[in-house]
This record gives structure tokens, sequence and C-alpha cells, in this order.
């Protein structure tokens, strides 16, 4: 079928305007006298023109709004489901496929089963979201540039119809107006009025249009292009692996760690943690006898590896970079290198001991040492004596019969020296020593070097000679080079936030046909206050109106 | 007096104010056909009165803000009890915006219980104040937390008009499909209403009554959360100060008062519920549809017809578009602030305290469901043309999505924010 | 001007086919990279007990075997008999065993080589080689033939049956 697009004003519009570009004489012949459908000033849409190849389908399919709701709709409830049950991503240890079950019964296997332990990276929820940033893209692409070109080319006087069937509507005859002079004079005053209520108003004769806030027709735009800037930053994320890094450390107090896949070092000075007094509690807590922390830092040094980085042999060349106390709600920053208090756990360990080597019968003592759990040097000057370490268990154990050790961490240290010096047998004396006070009984230190004929004792004077480390550190660091894309694209979101919902775009349209005053006004929303607007200019130009009497009889279907 | 004392009596004062200003603003409304009187000065009168003493609630309600900042020592809106105040507190600011722009009284027979009750359910949650754990323990907290209860009590007030417009709209003597589905929805919507006052209502009445049940049960950690690596069984306890209807699956009296005659409790949760306060909280919830539904049930036979007809003469003479274009507005104003309270200064906080900007923590995912919700609302209204019923039932889900965003998700679920005590 | 606006959509569409094809896939596609069975395995150097310094890349030609290993591990104990034993038998068939030790003090592993009387070349690492080996169980043990090529990555104890076959096995294996 073809249509027949010329208007009557003369103006050859698009197939499938609506409303005429130029007059705004609606296009479609109804007869009827409903309010005028204004979205996009009834200009043709791009996805709405004729003769459609399959690319064409495609950007209809996205540019259409009813698309865009089903596909928030769908993210919605997709979203909603990955609440149900502990994502696998707040554990840092666990089988995903066997804890949903044993935690979760039935339930948990199906939940698991369905992929849903980790909603948030499955292949259809990333789906969604990259459909709605292309229905983001296409529906703000096909309704800007039409509403564009109707706002930037609006002319004055508008056909009757278009008047008539607005949502704001006044007609009306004014007596004292007896020709075409007095009617201009009367827009030429009315155009004043609503100057200082900082419309833009553009006359024609005896017509007029007033404009105002046209930017908050923008709006929508500007927050759609910031979503769009959001989206593309998270999955720039995504797929530019060295933009984005995350890795958890455990740093003992006294310890320097690596952080993994970087140069970095960091080192926990000091851990300090500081927990609420009772006073500082209400009662019911102190009752409980719960114990909540006041502040815990770590006093941290990173450190960048400037020398032998990740070189297995040689030890690496540390320099340091930045000091910073690490807490919660402060985070130490280093070139794009943000790293965070996570947590803590009081992890009593030992580090080290000032041990005194000693006479067993006269207690005479020969001199101190410092012998670390960590990695203990292999020989000991002591006065007189040589103390060769010939023997480290770090966490002592018998394993079938034997001296061993249950694993790396220092929980039950136990050393075997072998003496030389003065009053030693010539291949050395042979002494077991264990550094804390319960594992020398547990295993009967005292008998086995007694019976081994040991005359030496190795033993710590008082608990300063103690080294422990109490708190183990959680940190976690991160780099995260496309955050800047992110608070852009929110705050381009939120600033067409602001534009679109806190203003709104007002037009009024006026002509005059011999005395007869036609006045049509349209908003983008709130109607109420378009109202009131309109009703108090009428007023200053002597017509009473009550506001809500302008709202065009006519409802919508 | 000490400072925690002026500050509870302000409260508890301003809960009052609000009920008697709630009081007014129906007496606006219905009064004007009383005899002898001009219908147009009585309202104005009437409704001024009310806002004003609406404002003096809210005066009030600022008194306990400051004295409890002081005397705590923070910004009074770390947990439940708090949380849920300061949401009332701005339902009623959203209120008060509302109505200096509209003007209509109508908006407060409905903006001003929606307050109230929400200050009434703080009120169940311990009134103690904390002190800050260290996460919380930042200027964030303020922003943060404050910008998003004004969001969200612009989409209560959005609620509030939008479940007006429907009472007002719908034929309760229709008998087609679709109005029957109406009348029905919105009896229901207020029997959710019911059902929270009847918590809110048991909660206090065994309070009252100082009544008391304890449970022991077994808990078995996971070898991944114990110290040892080994699976492990726990003895906990849980105290019930609502009698037991309900107990812990596979749980030990410990000690019990008797209530109504009755010794023992009635039934034991299902096996699903496997934590140590699931039965409790199934309990609760189990109280709070029996009185829910004795008060719903009782107020119908009073009544003699559904409560959404009986209220409904009070609504007559407020004008319905009035109503759907108020519900709107309100939403309208509201999503940009949520948008930056709940979505992008959380975003900022998160990315300074807990190392990344978004991390998919249930809090998180139900303000982004929330936000969905409304951008779908906006869409449907704006570019589809959803008005009256259609946007005013959106309007009245999107608030019950909110309520279980601030309530339901530390509930039932619980994750990173779960801190806020519930 | 009708042209350049369907290349304008033709642009749109065909990025966002990308973007969502990248994304999607960009789990199957980015392999982290671990040793797996064919592939070559990852030089490294690293200091031995003994002070010499050992890489890789010096026994090219050479089949090698390369065992992690620590004293705190009850398996990697029982099988360092069969591992020795291997070691003294297949010496003159160029056979090379390198015991990657896994962070431990050296003294401990000192004592524990001296104990059990193990004579092949012990490796002291810090977790730098058995991170690229992406060892996270103990034992883990690879066998790279004269090629360079991981043949077998076994995790868990070794019998010494099943270390003579993979040995055979290994041997066969001509440049």
């Amino acid at each position: 079928m073809i249509q027949n697009t010329k208007c009557e004003c003369g103006h050859q519009n698009p197939v499938n305007t609506v409303l005429c570009e130029s007059c705004g004489k609606p296009l479609i012949e109804d007869q009827s006298m409903e309010t005028l459908e204004m979205r996009y000033d009834g200009a043709v849409r791009r996805s709405q023109r004729e003769n459609k190849t399959i690319i064409d389908r495609v950007w209809s399919f996205f540019s259409s709004v009813k698309v865009a709701i089903y596909l928030i709709f769908f993210t919605l409830c997709g979203a909603s489901l990955g609440t149900i049950y502990p994502q696998e991503s707040t554990f840092i240890n666990i089988d995903p496929s066997t804890y949903y079950p044993e935690t979760y019964g039935t339930m948990g296997s199906i939940y698991y089963m369905l992929g849903l332990s980790h909603t948030y990276e499955t292949w259809w929820f990333k789906l969604l979201l990259i459909m709605i940033g292309t229905s983001l893209v296409i529906c703000s692409l096909d309704r800007v540039l039409p509403l564009y070109r109707a706002l930037n080319k609006q002319k004055i006087r508008k056909h009757d119809q278009f008047i008539r069937r607005q949502k704001v509507v006044y007609t009306g005859d004014i007596k004292e107006i007896q020709n075409e002079k007095d009617a201009e004079l009367w827009v030429n005053e009315f155009s004043g009025i609503l100057k200082k209520k900082f419309y833009r108003v553009t006359t024609d004769g005896r017509s007029l249009l007033a404009e105002k806030n046209r930017f908050s027709r923008w709006g929508p735009y500007i927050n759609h292009i910031g979503l769009i800037i959001f989206l593309l930053a998270v999955l720039l994320r995504l797929i530019v692996s060295p933009w984005y890094m995350e890795e958890y450390i455990s740093v003992l107090d006294g310890e320097i760690e690596q952080i993994p896949g970087t140069n970095y070092y960091v080192e926990n000075e000091r851990f300090i943690v500081e927990f609420y007094s009772e006073d500082e509690l209400s009662e019911k807590t102190v009752e409980k006898g719960k114990i909540i922390p006041k502040l815990f830092a770590t006093e941290a040094v990173l450190y960048e590896c400037v020398k032998n980085c990740n070189d297995p042999i040689k030890d690496p060349v540390l320099e340091e970079v930045k000091k910073h106390s690490i807490q919660v709600n402060e985070p130490l920053e280093y070139e794009g290198l943000l790293i965070y208090q996570m947590g803590y756990e009081e992890t009593p360990i030992l580090n080290s001991v000032n041990a005194t080597l000693k006479n067993r019968e006269s207690n005479e003592e020969y001199g101190q040492f410092i012998l670390e759990m960590d990695n203990p040097k292999s020989t000991y000057e002591v006065g007189d004596y040589q103390l060769e370490l010939i023997g480290y268990y770090p966490d002592f154990t018998f394993i079938n019969g034997e001296a061993g050790t249950k694993s790396s961490k220092p929980n039950t240290p136990a050393f075997i020296f072998s003496i030389h010096g003065p009053g030693m047998p010539d291949k050395g004396e042979i002494n077991m020593y264990f550094p804390l006070p319960q594992h020398k009984v547990t295993y009967q230190e005292d008998q086995i070097n007694i019976a081994a004929g040991s005359t030496l004792v190795i033993d710590v004077e008082s608990m300063q000679d103690v080294d422990f480390s109490l708190y183990t550190s959680f940190l976690s660091a991160r780099k995260d080079t496309i955050l800047p894309m992110i608070w852009i694209g929110l705050s381009i979101s939120m600033i067409g936030l602001i534009l679109g919902f806190y203003w709104n775009h007002r037009r009024i349209w006026l002509k005059f046909n011999k005395n007869q005053l036609l006045l049509g006004a349209h908003s983008n929303k709130n109607w109420f206050g378009l109202r009131k607007e309109v009703a108090q200019a009428l007023h200053k130009s002597g017509i009473e109106v009550e506001a809500k009497s302008l709202e065009n009889e006519v409802k919508d279907s | 007096m000490s400072l925690e004392q002026i500050s509870n009596t302000a409260l508890i004062a301003a809960f009052f104010i609000y009920i008697i200003a709630f009081f007014m603003f129906v007496i606006s409304i219905t009064g004007k056909k009383w005899s002898n009187r001009d219908p147009e000065a009585h309202m104005k009168r009437w409704s001024r009165f009310a806002f004003g003493v609406t404002v003096l609630g809210i005066a009030s309600q600022i008194i306990y803000f400051i004295t409890r900042w002081i005397y705590s020592g923070h910004i009074p809106n770390a947990n439940m009890f708090e949380f849920m105040t300061l949401l009332s507190m701005m339902i009623i600011v959203g209120f008060i915006i509302i109505y200096i722009i509209y003007r209509s009284a109508g908006t407060g027979v409905f903006a001003l219980p929606v307050a109230f009750i929400v200050q009434a359910y703080a009120m169940v949650f311990p009134w103690e104040a904390e002190p800050l754990i260290p996460a919380l323990q930042d200027n964030w907290l303020k922003i943060h937390v404050t910008t998003a209860a004004l969001g969200e009590a612009f989409f209560a007030v959005g609620f509030a008009t939008g479940l007006m417009y429907l009472i007002r709209t719908v034929n309760f003597s229709g008998t087609s499909k679709k109005e029957r589905r109406s009348i029905k929805g919105v009896e229901f919507t207020i029997f959710v209403i019911l059902v929270v006052v009847g918590f809110i209502g048991s909660v206090f009445l065994f309070n009252g009554m100082d009544y008391h049940a304890e449970f022991s049960k077994d808990v078995i950690v996971p070898a991944e959360e114990s110290e040892l690596e080994l699976e492990q069984v726990t003895t906990e306890n849980v105290e019930y100060t609502l009698p037991p209807i309900v107990k812990p699956y596979n749980s030990e009296i410990v000690s019990m008062d008797s209530y109504f005659g009755i010794q023992k409790p009635l039934f034991e949760a299902p096996f699903w519920m496997q934590g140590v306060n699931a039965g409790r909280k199934l309990n609760t919830v189990v109280w709070a549809f029996i009185i829910g539904t004795l008060l719903y049930y009782t107020l119908r036979l009073i009544l003699r017809k559904p409560i959404g007809a009986s209220i409904q003469p009070i609504l007559n003479d407020l004008d319905p578009d009035d109503l759907d274009e108020i519900s709107y507005r309100s939403i309208a104003l509201g999503f940009p602030i949520f948008t930056l309270g709940a979505l992008i200064f959380a975003m900022i906080w998160a990315h300074i305290a807990w190392e990344r900007f978004w991390g998919w923590d249930p809090k998180e995912v139900w303000a982004l469901i929330v936000w969905l919700f409304y951008s779908v609302y906006l869409h449907l209204r704006l570019s589809r043309g959803w008005q009256g019923s259609k946007s005013s039932w959106l309007s009245v889900i999107g608030f019950l999505i909110v309520m279980f965003t601030l309530v339901g998700v530390n509930l039932v679920i619980a994750g990173l924010h779960s801190y806020a005590g519930v | 001007m009708k042209n350049n606006k369907k290349w304008v959509q033709y642009i749109i569409l065909i990025l966002f086919v990308v973007i969502a094809g990248v994304t999607l896939f960009s789990g199957v596609l980015s392999t982290d990279e671990v040793p797996e069975v064919g592939n070559f395995a990852p030089d490294f150097s690293l200091k031995g007990l003994d002070g010499q310094v050992y890489q890789l890349s010096d026994f090219e030609g050479k089949p090698v075997v390369v065992n992690f290993w620590g004293s705190f591990c009850e398996p990697c104990v029982r099988e360092m008999p069969a591992i020795e034993d291997i070691y003294n038998k297949y010496q003159s068939k160029d056979l090379i065993i390198l015991g990657v030790n896994l962070d431990e003090p050296e003294v401990t592993v000192q004592s524990f080589v001296n104990q059990v009387g193990v004579t092949f070349p012990i490796l002291l690492d810090k977790n730098i080689v058995s991170d690229q080996y992406d060892v996270r169980y103990y034992p883990t043990t690879y066998f790279i033939d004269a090629n360079g090529i991981i043949m077998e990555k076994k995790i868990g104890e070794m019998s010494e049956s099943y270390l003579i076959q993979t040995v055979n096995k290994l041997i066969a294996v001509k440049e």
C-alpha cells in the first residue's frame, strides 16, 4: 500500500510518520479526538521504516522498549535466583560439588546442577546483560536522533487538530479581540508572561510557541550513555586480564609475603587489634559475652622487588615504596595497587627464641643464641661451644616410630643439635631441644637427653626471650585499571537521571482563529505542574480557569 | 533525665503524634460532609492542622535522632532498630515534600500509617545502641544509608498513593473476572499489611508478658568451617520470646513457659530448616500469620464487607488521576535518589571497605533488583503508557520488593550486611 | 546518506556480536598456563641442597623425572626409598631424577635426606617452581621425555612397580 505522506501544509514526511513533521497535523486520519501520541513528537523511528531486511529485523527487535522491559525483567528474576543460597565465590576453599548437597540436601544439589551456585558467571546471565547493553544502544539511537531533529525544527504555527488534541487544552472566545492587531497584541502580552516563567517564546503573528527545559528530554539518553559506559567498563575488566587483578594474602605478624603475580611484597610489621571495653557496650551484649572489635590494623610496608625477582636461586632485592596502616576503610594505595584489610585470625605461632646454653649440673651459663623457626642456620657459636643443627622438625611427630614432621608450620618445633667444644666427645654430644615448655613435657626432652648422656641444657630464661606472632592478617590486593571509567559511567548516568527526573520539558502552543483562542500544552511528565503553570499564566492575562479543568476531557483508551 | 531517656521518649512521642496526625487527616477528608460546615474550609483547616501535627512529629523524631547520635557517638542508622526508624523518618520527609507540591490531604491518610507501621516494626528490635564495628566506621555510613533510605521512602509514598488509587477505583461490587481479581488483590495487600501488624503485635504482646522458652539443638559444623578441618558437632541454644508453636528441627526443650495451657511445642520445623535460628524465625512467621489472619477476619466480621470496600468511601472525594500522578511523581523523585544512595554510593563504599565495588552480595543483588523493577515501572509508564491501575499495582509490588530487600534479606538470606542484627 | 546509516547499523550489530562472543567464550579460550601432558615442560633453575645450580634445560636429550615432595607429607616420605632405588638402577641409562622440595627449612631437608639416604639431587624451591607446575597436592611427579615433553603427570604416591613401568616407557622415547 502506498501511503500518502505529503501533508496538506505541503511538507513531505517519511513513511509511517504519525504527526506531520512541520505543522503537527495527525497524518493517520482516524477522525477521533483522542489525545495525541506525542512520543518523539510523532517522528518516525528508524526501526519503524518499511522494507525490512534481516539486519533491520534484528535492529527493530533490539529497538523495542517492550523487548528491553522483558530483558530487564528476566535479568531481575535471574539475579534473584542467585541469592537463594550463598554463591561459590563467597567461599575461599570449598568443593562446590559436595558442599551444596551436604549443606542444603537435595535442593542444594539441584541448585548446584543448574549452575545457580555461580549464577552471575553463567552464560545466560552474561548474555542477558549484553543484550540489555545492545538494547540500550539501539533503543537510544533509534529515538534520540528523530527526537533531536523534531525538536530542532519546530514550526510555530501548528494545525488546529494538533493543538486541540493535546493533553492540556484551553479554548475560549475573547470578546475584546476585534481584529488581527488585537490578537497580535494579546499574544505579545502573553509571551511576556511566559518569559517571566523562564519560557523561551517565539511568536509568528497570532501564533505562539513557548518552550522550556528542553535539555530534560536528553536526560534518559544521557543516563543510557552512562550505563553503556559502565557496562563496557565491566566488560573490559573481564576481557583485558592485565587490567584487573585480585589476590588474597595472609601475612603473619612480623612476616613478609609476596603478592602473587606481582613484584610487590607486603610486610606486616605489627598487627593491632583493639576491643570495645565493657562499659562501651550495651548490657545485653556484655551478658551474651560478645566481644566486638573496635579497630584492627596492619602496620604494613610495601616493597617492590628491584633485582632477582622471581629467581628461585637468589633472594630478591627489595626496596621500600610505601608505609601505611591498613584498616578496613583505609586501604594502602600505591600506583593503582590497593591493599585492603579483610580480616584477621588469632594464630599464635613461634617465630624465634633467644636460647641459653647451660651446664646441666651447675647451671653455669655459656652464652645465648637466636634460633629462628622459619629457616634456622646450620651452625651456632655459643661461648666456646659450636652447635651444629643436624635435625629440625617444625611440626614434630613420630611417623612409623621415626621422627618426622606433620607440616612445615612451626607448631611443635623440635631441634637436634650436635654440640662440639670443651669436654664434648669427638663426634659431638647429641642434644634434642623443644623450645615450647608443653612439648618438653609431652616428648620427655630431659629423659631423652639424659639417656643420650648429655651434659648441657638449652633453654630460654624468660618469656621475653620468646618471639611469637599472635595474629595472621588477611589482606587482599587489587588492581583495577578500569575503575575511573566505571565512576565516569555512573556519574554520567546520575546526571542523566537528575536532568530527566527533576526537570520537565514543557511546551505551549497558542493560536487565534478570529477571536477564538486555541491553547495546547505538552510536558514529558508532571502534568499537574504544567496545568498549574498554564492556569496561572492565563489568570495573569485575565482568563480565570481552574487548573484541573485544563485537562483534555477525552481520555486515552 | 539522661540523653538516652530523652531520645527514647522523643521517639515514642513522635510515634503517637503521627497516629494523631493520621486521624486528623482522616477527619479532614471525611468531616467534609458533617452538617453545617463549609466543606472547602473544613478540609483546608483540618489538613493544615494535620500537617502541622505531622511536622511536630518529625521535629520530635529529629530530637530522637540528634540526641541518639550524641550519646551513642555515631549516626543512628547502624542496626535494624535505627535503620527502620530512619526509614520511617524519611517516609515522613517524603510525604512532607509531596504534600508541599500537591497539597493533597488524602496522601496523609495512607502515607502516615506506612510511616508509623515501619516505626512500630523498628521498635520490635533491640533498642540499645551498639558501638560500630570497624567496617562501619566511615563517613559513607552516613551518606549511603541515609540517601538509600530517602529513596526507599519515596517508593513508600508511591506505594501508599498507589494503594489509595486502587482502593479508590476498584469496583467492589463488580463481578467480572477482572474486577474480582482486583478486589482479591487489594484485599491481599491489606492482609499482608495486617500480617506485619500481627508480627509487631505478637512481639509486643509476649514481650509484655515476659514470655521465655529455650531449645537446644545439635549443629553440625562442616569440615570447611571448623578449625580442625573435621566435621564437628556442637550444641547451640535458641531463645524464643514468642510461645513456640514450632520448635527447631531436631531440638530439645531446655525450658518453656506454658501458654494457653499448652506445655509442649505443637510442631517441629521441617528437616530442611537446618540453622539453629531457622525454627525461631519460622515460629515468628507463624505467629505473624495467625494474628494477622485473626485481625483480618475480625475486621471483616465487624465491617461485614471487604476491608477495601469500607475504606473506599473515605477516598471517594479524591481524584484518582491525582493519586495516580502523585504515586508516579514520588517514584520518579525517589528513583534518582535510590540510584545514588543504594547503588552508586554503595559501590563507592564497597570499593573502599570491601575491596570491590560490586560482589553480588545478596543485599547488593536485591538493591539491584529493586532498581531494575522500578526501571521497568518507569519504562512501562513512560514508553508504553501504563497508567492508572496497572501502574499502581506495580508501585505496590515494588514496595513489597523494597521491604523484602530491607527485611527479608536479613531474615532469610544473610550475607555481608548481616550485622544489621536481625 | 541512507547507505551511511546502514553501515552504522552493521557496525553496531557486529560489534555486539563480537562482544558477546568474547565475553561468553573468554572462559573457554583463556587456558591457564598449566603444564599438561603433551606440553613442553617449562624450564626452571633451582639451587640444590649440595649448593650447585640445576637447570632443567641442562638435561636436554635425557629423560627427567621431577618429583615435588615435602618431609611433612607422608606419602612423599613413603615413596622416597622407591625413587632412590630407581635412581640407582637407571643411572646408567641416563635417567635424571630431581626432587623438588616444597619450601622447607634447609636443615629439615638435609636431616631428612640424611635419615632416608637420598642420593639424587634435591632442589630447594620457594614455591616458585611448584606454582609454575601447578602443584596443589603432594606428591606430584612429572615424567619428562628426552624431547622435553611431559609424558606423564602423576598426582599421589607411586609404587615401585608403577615407577619401573613409567620409567621404562620414558626411556623408550628417543630424541
